[in-house]
């Protein structure tokens, strides 16, 4: 049982991870590859302030902002590039801040993480508290689903969406494009910010090698499984792939093969990203595009 | 002055390393326009495929190893792009990338199915280590610098005197009016895809036999790849070779003056600096064959 609260936490918290990454590779165009490094700072800064006393709520909030500030400076020289080098800038940042964590042992303690770190007040710690936790992420998906819904649907959603579409006929309707995506990182940065703290005070012990190029491929392939650019799709993609993660623990496999599982679920995961590219890039649940007439 | 000369040299043999990746990697981007993250795992396969070879129960010498390694990288690099990449390239350019992510993961895992996570070496006699007045050098150093040296003259003499490197160029000019000029396509694609798998697979075994095998070295050595190829402008063959040249020197001398760990923070930075004030690279200007 207590599993299973483990389970439904998780996928709550990579749906957070993945809607936001939704808003701006599906939304907005703007193909992050580095979005792991916001859930990172969020995990790291929220953690970090936490353990030197500062209530969790509080360290929450700084932690989003900190998330938020980093996204803004990422995102003004990035920008200057598009398409595939905003790619890589994107992914060469997310190693950057991976190195930082790693190397700079009196602010991080290297690689050997942070331990212990608090939950909020109100939740009790270990297993205890998960049923509270459940509820205090359930309450946060739930949030951040309507604040996005409200966001693409609102008249700046709309305008990224032309953005993504055809810049060019985006600025002949004088909007300001770098203004509109810087805007649109900031907040998906954000919301990454958000899933990460959530993550780092439910489990509690964060390191570097929690935010590698792995997780990135994990939350793209959330959002490109469950459908770019539509509302439920991340959320589906994420509830796919962490129920199917978690759900292999429980095949009967003898004790001698325990070491393929890891790799072999790695080269499904993989595997499905490339099937998904091939045969249905729109995800399971397309994008809904009025029809020409 | 010395220990400055050393790492310069260091970083000369580094660098002659990175070009074999970034020239694959640019290639490939001067004829189809994506960057191929699963380049990366090339670079491994044929590092670990040297090391299947030349172990029990094949037990070849690692000179002959070689060989059948390179070989079977080249069939991976040319089935990717029949399989994956080939079907894709009418669809947006950014399925390729993603689909590029996703083979790229794939492919490390099933290297980690059959070898493992942990890390592994060529079982070679300890490294002598030749001095010339002063400055240390490894035979596998020396090996590295003649068989970069050697690629990298080979792909010069394919890409200028025959009439298929011809074609190549003019392909990575411009792909549609080579098209209508007779280039055909197919071949061109072939041998870019043979290249790039040969030159990433001869890194990949010569990196491995100066430090070792896991399963994330091409990842890492991707990135450096990267920054090698925006220094040169994406696509210019001679200019990811100086990027890799001066990456690899670059970060050598860092650490003179940083902390060790933070070695691979200079392609990084490189990186960045490049996309925020050069983004069509700094050697691109050269005059060099395209």
């Amino acid at each position: 049982m207590d599993y299973l609260l483990h389970v439904m936490i998780l996928a709550l918290i990579y749906s957070v991870f993945a809607m936001s990454l939704n808003l701006e590779l599906g939304y907005a165009g703007l193909y992050n590859f580095g979005h792991v490094a916001f859930f990172g700072i969020g995990a790291y800064v929220s953690a970090l302030l936490s353990q030197a006393g500062v209530p969790v709520s509080a360290a929450m909030l700084c932690a989003l902002a900190a998330a938020g500030i980093a996204g803004a400076v990422l995102a003004v020289p990035a920008l200057r590039v598009s398409g595939d080098y905003f790619g890589i800038a994107t992914l060469v940042f997310a190693e950057m801040f991976r190195l930082i964590c790693l190397n700079e042992r009196w602010l991080t303690k290297g690689p050997m993480g942070l331990p212990g770190i608090p939950r909020p007040a109100w939740i009790a710690p270990g297993v205890d508290g998960m049923p509270a936790y459940l509820l205090f992420t359930f309450l946060a998906a739930v949030g951040t689903f309507v604040f996005i819904r409200r966001l693409t649907g609102s008249p700046f959603g709309r305008a990224l969406r032309v953005i993504r579409e055809d810049e060019h006929m985006a600025q002949a309707f004088g909007k300001n494009i770098l203004l509109f995506k810087v805007k649109a990182i900031v907040a998906g940065s954000v919301l990454a910010g958000w899933a990460g703290t959530l993550w780092a005070h439910y489990i509690s012990y964060i390191s570097p090698a929690d935010f590698t190029l792995t997780e990135t491929m994990l939350v793209l392939l959330c959002v490109v499984l469950g459908g770019r650019g539509t509302n439920w799709g991340p959320v589906v993609g994420a509830i796919a792939v962490v129920f199917f993660g978690e759900a292999v623990r429980f095949l009967p496999i003898p004790q001698a093969l325990t070491r393929y599982v890891a790799p072999l679920q790695g080269i499904i995961y993989g595997g499905i990203l490339v099937v998904i590219m091939m045969k249905m890039p729109n995800g399971l649940i397309p994008e809904y595009r009025r029809k020409n007439t | 002055m010395s220990y400055y000369l050393q790492l310069l040299l260091n970083g000369v043999i580094a660098g002659a390393v990175y070009a074999l990746f970034a020239v694959g990697l640019t290639l490939v981007y001067g004829v189809f326009r994506f960057i191929n993250f699963a380049h990366a795992e090339l670079i491994s396969w044929g590092a670990y495929l040297a090391l299947m070879f030349s172990s029990p129960p094949v037990s070849l010498p690692l000179y002959l190893a070689v060989i059948p390694a390179i070989v079977l990288t080249a069939v991976i690099g040319l089935s990717q792009d029949w399989f994956i990449y080939r079907p894709l390239r009418r669809g947006s350019p950014i399925t390729l990338l993603i689909a590029s992510i996703g083979l790229s993961y794939m492919l490390r895992n099933v290297l980690r199915l059959i070898w493992g996570s942990d890390l592994m070496t060529f079982s070679l006699p300890p490294a002598r280590a030749f001095e010339f007045s002063g400055y240390y050098v490894t035979g596998i150093q020396l090996l590295m610098l003649a068989s970069a040296l050697l690629f990298l003259m080979i792909l010069y003499l394919l890409l200028t005197k025959s009439l298929i490197g011809k074609s190549l160029r003019a392909t990575a000019d411009n792909l549609e009016l080579a098209a209508i000029m007779g280039v055909s396509m197919p071949k061109v694609s072939a041998v870019v895809w043979t290249l790039a798998s040969v030159f990433a697979a001869a890194g990949g075994i010569l990196l491995a036999l100066d430090t070792n095998l896991e399963p994330m070295m091409g990842g890492a050595n991707l990135i450096k790849a990267f920054a090698a190829v925006l220094l040169g402008g994406a696509g210019n063959v001679w200019g990811a070779l100086l990027g890799g040249l001066f990456i690899g020197i670059a970060e050598n001398l860092s650490v003179a003056f940083f902390s060790p760990g933070y070695k691979d923070f200079v392609s990084f930075a490189v990186i960045f600096l490049l996309l925020l004030f050069r983004p069509r690279g700094i050697f691109g200007l050269l005059t060099g064959v395209r």
